[in-house]
């Protein structure tokens, strides 16, 4: 165009400026002119206000009379005029050089161009320093930088994220492209107070960029990380909007809390949900002993760390949007019976039990097919998420804020999840030795709460039980109901119940730490940390007045609670890093730190609420106080020290040592410390001579080992003491009177869990490191696991206190692989890993003993029990072997030889296994039915680019893992009220007519549905979790003056989930804590949703 | 440094901190009565277990309820495990009772002689009713309690009637004869004799029982109401002939009961349908028949209107009308107490134990004062045949009759298999439930509950025959 053929002495502009700052300026000659000025903002905010007058003047003249007199000088490249300091006065040289600005006068050139990521898009940020000289600059928005080098110097271009890139500075310096590093062994790790190079590290630490999870459309970050990481197991247990998922690492660790400990920016911080995903620059996973022992007893189920994004000094100002809008529906449904079909069933449930067809079943209204339950429950949902983050730094200061707004709509209708998030992260140094600064999270975030999730009551399974002739509404609109029969099952319409109900809980939540670092002397640091972590939470449940569903509610009813619940957190520690003789190098770490956790509640419940208008659903117009509770939270402290050594000589023979003492109030006194040591120890085989002369196809090679103890303090509080609750009351003459309970028994002995926790460890490069792979075993043995003391219900319904006599072995092999491949246009990436973990628990009270889980249904069904010699949660039950076909096969049955049941017995009822062989089928034929544990858990993660387009796809899978579908065998059961499963057409109706499903009949004298094998089936998956493509814009369109970087992408789902398991998800998660374990209750069912979004960044 | 590890349980209590004054141990009792308006206890599940009788139909939608119908019932039928821990919580609860109130040093002798006896009264309740269903079952006592030793072998029911009644032989002797009105609903010396009768009665020491009997049937305190109705009308129900009722009330703390029993289309969930042949067993003339039971065409005041029974609201035609009553302005009145004992019941195990043991005609004044009430002509020479049918009249859905029948059973005064062995039919002649056989000995109790066999790792041991 003409504009770019321009020149800066020929255009010629007038110019007004009185006592001006510099930058407004600028600004205005760019209003003036096609010209673009490129300079580092924070240089020129600290000149001094200019003014100038000219008329006609060259732009070249106007920029010599502003700059010069400035220390700065200025080229033209194109439409750009890059403006750079004689002298970059960086934080260093300031420090070290000021006053003697006499260097200055060198005769170094202009080092200048452009840094793109490798999607072409500008990268920002991006800092360049020169080799060996204490200067660097940032790339600005565009991505665009500046700096006086000499022409032999060296370039080092690094940014989060990215493998760093060297280059000559006399180079063309016009395209540079920064690939995402996943394993770049000069990647900064985060470890427990404190960082490390990767090179380094002696433990398994899985580092996930922010950048590998940008725009997931979830809710938690948890979530977005399924399938990433070797070792983590991540399950969400239902679908609905805002579920946290849970995570184990490494196994199921204990029968109690085994989520990991969570530490955003250095503060334990309990959950993932109330951070924006696009906040987060690293997700840190610390697997083994040795990285996580430096948090003692709350480190044996792991640690994840996460850090957020934060400016950097020297930055220009950054602007990133991000933008998304999806939306989501059911992968399937369960087909159900027709209503005709139903109606033929339960007539044949009642002739075949010889009694007469009830009259409701010969009625033609229940004969007509009128509503498909699940389809009228099930709609589209929706997710929406805005954000946007703006960043920079002067010499002396850098900082982040943010704000993000996300907002899920379900399926159900009123099931949603919002959040508003605002982070502020900013740092000082305030002189050379002494910075300070703080990171700010504030959450506000509002989630429905209805009853999805039980099988008495909840949605999904009132939507696949409820008649379906009945229609949702009727002619004259009002609900449809069951009322009419007991034949109908004491459900009510579940359209009904999710329109009617108003029940939500909204959460405010402060994260917030302040710091201060001081360099006492040259390698040793002083930090101190001070956070404060607390929620405000209002819940809202609202029931209307219902008397003409099944379940009645005699007048509308309103609940509202508020709890609040913080925490304080002080630490100081120390970090001493020094290198001798150029090949020892040592790290300590030692410090203490406190915690305190505090809380209260308070609820109240009314009812009577004659107008049920929305507007005046308050608790004070309610007419009768129902209920008022309120108390603290339990008090928890935590007092600890902890020391970690790290040497390392010559870079190739690594040793970590690390020791923490940890002080719980949780136990009473004289139980309350534990000392939690761990050692671990690499060698980098690839440094060594031998290795380099003689092993050419791989560039890196290195082994590590471990051993740590590990702790868990993570049961209840006050376990030690017996607890009298007054919370039972009753009434004498008509007046409601308190009443007390011992609501626990003692344990004065109780303390914490103990892991000991081994890991070995092979991290191989090829191909000069594109293809990269590590190995790793480890067996880790919980030990003195916290355990309920009494079983037997003779005790009541007191809460038992558990005891330290539980043991659990979990042992397994952990790969991940991954390659970087292609060049120049076409650039791509694969990574896979794969999990394949063994979990037994090796001892409880006495042998045969076991740890009950909570029972499923109307018909308290017990599924899952934890054995000594077994897996966590195996189900338990009969094993079947088909039907009976004939009166002939059950009279001459050796099962049934001694079974007084035989009588009972016809044939269509099932035939179950005399496991002992006394003849007789009892409680005493029950065996494992299988595991729950996946075998084999894996994920693969690709991604491609070519030109300005970019495509990702995100696999997980499991394998070897067995689920017991509970929402079946009651959706089979012909002595429930309710529809059945489609698949009770192929029920038993005469010899030979079906081996697998039983006969019709009110009274199942023979317990066809009791826990048996019919309802394990196998739960592997493979599964497209997430795969987008995505368009950058070219820089070009904007002309070629940097405008803002743009990629417009759409993004899907559960795009595919391929599994034989036949109920709404395979993906189950726990039902009872870890008691329980892939149990189909069928829960709200994981959506696939498409998303469209852009991002840009200027 | 430990220091900082010390925290106390703000807001709650400890059992080093509670059971230190007279209120303290006012409220522990009542933590105890608490557990009657549980729903898997006697605010319904204890009722479950009368469905096995002649006079009722289960009705409902609970397939475990079917099982226990028909004695086809094994030791995983979820009724048969609701109600076991609920009854062992009632003892634990009343142990601590026991063993904290004679420590507390300064409170009102007299109140605390009422909570003891209260305690005492309780947790012979809880063994009485597990007596009842499951025969022999184990012991939890205070030593029991401090030592939190809960895994113990069953004892025989021998020894369990033993501990009953040591148990209310001491609440007889602690527990005042009778209450002001605010504290209407706790039990009584009355209470407690009347359990001693009807322990007696199932121990076939009929002496003993007639004593204890006759203590509550010649008091003016627990005198009969002067109509039926009144025990079945909220604001009467609490009335000197209800002996121990369960204290729901519709302010707040209440049970299902009256839910379970009534028809759907007016709140309910339609449960304990009474049979043809209840209803037929009534003397033309009985004022109890139109307040027990509710048939077609009948008018009942359901609050919001004068509305009329309809076969259609039932399989056998028939609701029990005692148990249902409804508040004015709609919705179910949760304040009509559930009877767990009236004097009515000890009146006709009295003449009973007269009968018995004196020959027919010796329980004839006992039998009149019932007869009387109901409007019906007195009887002259009752022997037990009539001595059965107002009890079945007088008791009808009061968790009495297969209880009864079983006792009478065992003393071989009647051949209970011949009452069992007959479908019971609905409205239309309909057959609800077929013939069912009851098995000598095995279906005098139910099984203990599986999960407890099992976790018990070998030390409970099932009932025989099963």
């Amino acid at each position: 165009s003409t504009m770019e053929g321009q020149n800066i002495r020929e255009v010629k502009i007038n110019l007004n400026a009185s006592h001006q700052k510099l930058e407004e300026v600028l600004g205005k000659i760019q209003q003036l002119t096609p010209f673009r000025f490129v300079y580092n903002s924070s240089q020129v905010k600290a000149i001094p206000p200019v003014s100038i007058n000219v008329t006609n003047t060259s732009v070249e003249t106007i920029l010599q009379q502003l700059l010069t007199p400035n220390h700065f000088s200025f080229e033209q490249n194109k439409a750009q005029v890059i403006i750079t300091r004689t002298q970059d006065l960086t934080f260093a040289t300031l420090n070290r050089a000021i006053p003697t600005m006499v260097e200055w006068a060198d005769t170094s050139i202009t080092a200048q161009g452009k840094v793109r990521d490798d999607k072409g898009q500008p990268l920002p940020g991006v800092t360049i320093t020169i080799k060996g000289k204490n200067r660097g600059v940032a790339a600005d928005a565009s991505g665009n930088f500046a700096i006086r080098a000499d022409e032999k110097d060296s370039l080092i271009f690094k940014a989060i994220g990215f493998a760093p890139l060297t280059v000559s500075a006399g180079g063309n310096l016009g395209n540079i492209a920064l690939s995402p590093s996943t394993t770049s062994l000069s990647d900064v790790v985060i470890v427990g107070y404190g960082s490390q190079t990767r090179r380094d590290l002696t433990g398994t630490i899985t580092t996930v960029k922010g950048a590998d999870i940008r725009n997931l459309p979830v809710s938690d970050a948890a979530q977005a990380i399924q399938g990433r990481v070797a070792g983590v197991d991540i399950v969400r247990s239902d679908g609905s909007p805002g579920t946290t998922p849970s995570i184990r690492i490494r196994g199921t660790g204990t029968i109690n809390n085994s989520e990991p400990l969570i530490i955003i920016d250095g503060v334990p911080a309990s959950s993932l949900s109330d951070i924006n995903n696009n906040d987060i620059a690293s997700m840190e996973v610390l697997k083994d002993a040795s990285s996580s022992a430096i948090y003692g007893t709350r480190a044996a189920n792991g640690v994840i760390i996460i850090t957020t994004k934060k400016g950097s000094y020297n930055e220009k100002l950054n602007t990133s949007v991000n933008i998304y809008r999806g939306v989501s529906n059911v992968r399937r449904y369960i087909p159900l019976l027709t209503a005709p079909e139903l109606v033929t069933l339960k007539q044949e449930r009642y002739t075949n039990d010889g009694l007469s067809v009830p009259a409701i079943w010969q009625d033609p209204y229940y004969a007509v097919q009128r509503t498909d339950w699940q389809k009228a429950l099930f709609n589209t949902g929706n997710v929406t998420n805005a954000d946007i983050s703006i960043r920079g730094g002067s010499a002396f200061s850098n900082y982040l804020f943010s704000v993000g707004y996300y907002d899920e709509k379900g399926m159900i209708t009123n099931t949603y999840f919002k959040r508003y998030t605002v982070r502020i992260n900013s740092e000082h140094r305030l002189n050379k030795r002494l910075k300070v600064g703080e990171n700010l999270q504030l959450t506000a975030r509002k989630r429905n709460a209805l009853d999805t999730y039980s099988s008495q009551t909840g949605l999904i399974f009132s939507a696949l039980r409820f008649n379906p002739a009945i229609p949702v509404k009727d002619e004259t609109g009002a609900y449809g109901s069951a009322q009419a029969s007991n034949e109908l099952g004491d459900i009510n319409n579940p359209v009904y119940t999710a329109e009617t109900t108003d029940a939500w809980v909204k959460s405010y939540r402060v994260l917030a730490n302040a710091f201060a670092e001081l360099e006492i002397v040259r390698d040793l640091k002083f930090r101190v940390n001070y956070a404060f972590d607390g929620t405000l939470s209002n819940s809202y449940t609202f029931l209307p007045k219902t008397l003409t569903q099944v379940r009645t509610r005699d007048d509308a009813e309103l609940t509202q609670g508020d709890t609040t619940s913080n925490s304080q957190l002080a630490e100081a520690f120390l970090t001493f890093n020094k290198t001798l003789a150029q090949k020892h190098q040592i790290t300590l770490t030692g410090g203490v730190s406190y915690q305190k956790y505090t809380g209260s509640y308070f609820a109240a419940k009314r009812n009577g609420f004659d107008d049920e208008s929305p507007d005046m659903l308050v608790l004070d117009n309610g007419s009768l106080v129902i209920d008022a509770a309120g108390n603290y939270h339990a008090t928890n402290v935590l007092a600890s020290s902890f020391v970690r050594g790290f040497y390392s000589f010559k870079g190739k023979y690594l040793l970590t040592a690390t020791m923490r003492a940890d002080g719980s109030s949780r136990f009473a006194e004289g139980h309350r410390w534990g000392y939690f040591p761990a050692v671990s120890a690499g060698w980098r085989v690839s440094d060594e001579n031998f290795f380099k002369e003689n092993v050419h196809f791989m560039s890196n090679l290195k082994v590590t080992g471990g051993w740590g103890v590990l702790g868990n303090q993570n049961v209840s509080e006050f376990q030690y003491l017996a607890a009298v609750a007054k919370n039972r009351r009753y009434n004498f003459g008509d007046l409601p009177v308190t009443g007390t309970w011992n609501a626990s028994i003692a344990n004065p002995n109780i303390t914490w869990e103990k892991a000991h926790m081994t890991n070995i460890s092979m991290e191989m490069g090829f191909l000069q490191s594109a293809l990269n792979a590590t190995v790793t075993y480890f067996n880790k043995n919980t030990i003195d696991m916290l355990v309920p003391a009494v079983q037997m219900d003779t005790h009541g319904t007191s809460v038992v206190p558990d005891q330290n006599i539980g043991r659990l072995n979990n042992h397994g092999v952990e790969l991940e692989l991954s390659y970087q491949g292609g060049k120049k246009d076409f650039t791509y990436f694969v990574a896979a890993n794969a999990t394949m973990i063994r979990n037994k628990v090796t001892k409880l009270y006495a042998k045969d003993t076991y740890i009950s889980s909570s029972n499923y249904g109307r018909q308290n069904q017990e599924i899952s029990r934890t054995y000594e010699g077994q897996p966590i949660a195996s189900f338990y039950g009969w094993k079947t072997a088909g039907l009976y076909q004939t009166q002939s096969e059950i009279d001459n049955d050796a099962y049934l030889a001694n079974d007084s049941r035989r009588a009972n017995i016809k044939p269509g009822d099932v035939r179950f296994v005399d496991v002992n062989g006394d003849g007789a089928i009892t409680e005493a034929d029950r065996v494992n039915l299988g595991d729950p544990n996946p075998r084999l858990q894996y994920g693969i993660q690709m991604s491609g680019n070519y030109k300005g387009f970019d495509l990702s796809l995100a696999f997980t899978g499991v394998a070897g893992v067995k689920l017991y579908n509970a929402d079946k065998m009651q959706g089979l059961d012909p002595t429930y009220s309710y529809n059945y499963y489609k698949e009770e057409m192929n029920r038993w109706h005469g010899e030979g007519t079906s081996n697998s499903i039983p006969r019709m009949t009110l009274t199942d004298n023979n317990g066809n549905y009791r826990t048996s094998d019919r309802f394990i089936e196998k739960g592997d998956y493979f599964a497209l979790r997430n795969v987008a493509l995505g368009y950058t814009i070219p820089a070009k369109l904007w002309g070629n003056a940097g405008g803002p970087g743009i990629r417009v992408y759409v993004a899907g789902q559960n795009m595919f989930i391929l599994t034989n398991y036949s109920g709404l998800n395979p993906e189950l998660g726990y039902t009872d804590g870890n008691r329980q374990r892939g149990v189909d209750v069928a829960t709200y069912p994981q959506a696939r949703s498409i998303t469209v979004g852009a991002s840009l960044n200027f | 440094c430990d220091k900082v590890l010390d925290v106390t349980p703000k807001g709650n209590y400890t059992t080093a901190t509670y059971w230190r004054t007279q209120s303290d141990a006012v409220n522990g009792i009542t933590g105890i009565y608490n557990i009657l308006l549980e729903e898997d206890f006697t605010g319904h599940a204890e009722f479950t277990f009368d469905i096995c009788s002649d006079d009722e139909y289960r009705a409902g939608d609970h397939s475990e309820d079917v099982a226990i119908e028909n004695f086809t019932y094994d030791a995983s039928n979820a009724q048969v495990r609701f109600s076991w821990r609920w009854k062992y919580e009632m003892i634990n609860r009343s142990n601590n009772a026991l063993i904290y109130i004679p420590k507390i040093e300064k409170m009102d002798e007299d109140i605390r002689n009422r909570s003891l006896g209260e305690a005492h009264f309780l947790r012979a309740f809880a063994y009485w009713r597990l007596m009842l269903i499951y025969g022999e079952v184990p012991v939890v006592t205070e030593d029991d309690v401090l030592a939190s030793s809960y895994n113990h072998p069953k004892v025989s029911a021998d020894s369990l009637r033993g501990m009953i009644q040591t148990d209310l032989l001491a609440a007889a002797d602690l527990l005042p004869d009778t209450y002001g009105a605010n504290d209407k609903g706790r039990v009584t010396k009355g209470t407690a004799w009347g359990f001693l009768c009807k322990l007696y009665m199932n121990w076939e020491k009929l002496d003993q029982a007639l004593i204890y009997g006759e203590k509550v049937t010649t008091s003016p305190n627990y005198k009969l109401a002067s109509t039926y109705l009144e025990n079945f009308t909220p604001a009467t129900s609490n009335n000197d002939e209800m002996l121990f009722a369960v204290q729901t009330s519709d302010t707040w703390g209440y049970s299902d009961f009256t839910t379970y029993h009534t028809p759907r289309e007016w709140g309910g969930w339609n449960f304990h349908q009474p049979l043809q042949t209840l209803v037929d067993e009534f003397e033309a003339g009985d004022a109890r028949k139109a307040v027990s039971v509710m048939g077609p065409g009948d008018k009942v005041d359901i609050g919001t209107e004068i509305a009329t029974y309809s076969a259609s609201m039932s399989e056998t035609g028939y609701h029990f009308r005692k148990f249902s009553s409804w508040k004015s302005n709609g919705g179910l009145n949760y304040s009509l107490k559930t009877p767990l004992l009236r004097t009515a019941d000890i009146m006709l195990l009295v003449a009973e134990a007269k009968i018995r043991t004196q020959g027919a005609g010796a329980g004839d004044a006992e039998i009149n004062q019932v007869r009387k009430r109901a409007g019906l002509a007195e009887v002259s020479g009752a022997g037990m045949p009539a001595l059965m049918h107002e009890r079945r009249c007088e008791l009808s859905g009061e968790n009495e009759r297969h209880q009864d029948l079983i006792r009478w059973d065992k003393a071989k005064l009647i051949d209970i298999t011949t009452y069992y062995n007959k479908p019971k039919y609905g409205k239309n002649g309909n057959i609800l439930v077929a013939a069912r056989t009851f098995v000598r000995p095995k279906h005098y109790y139910f099984p203990l509950p599986q999960s407890e066999i099992d976790k018990s790792n070998g030390v409970l041991i099932q009932n025989e025959n099963y």
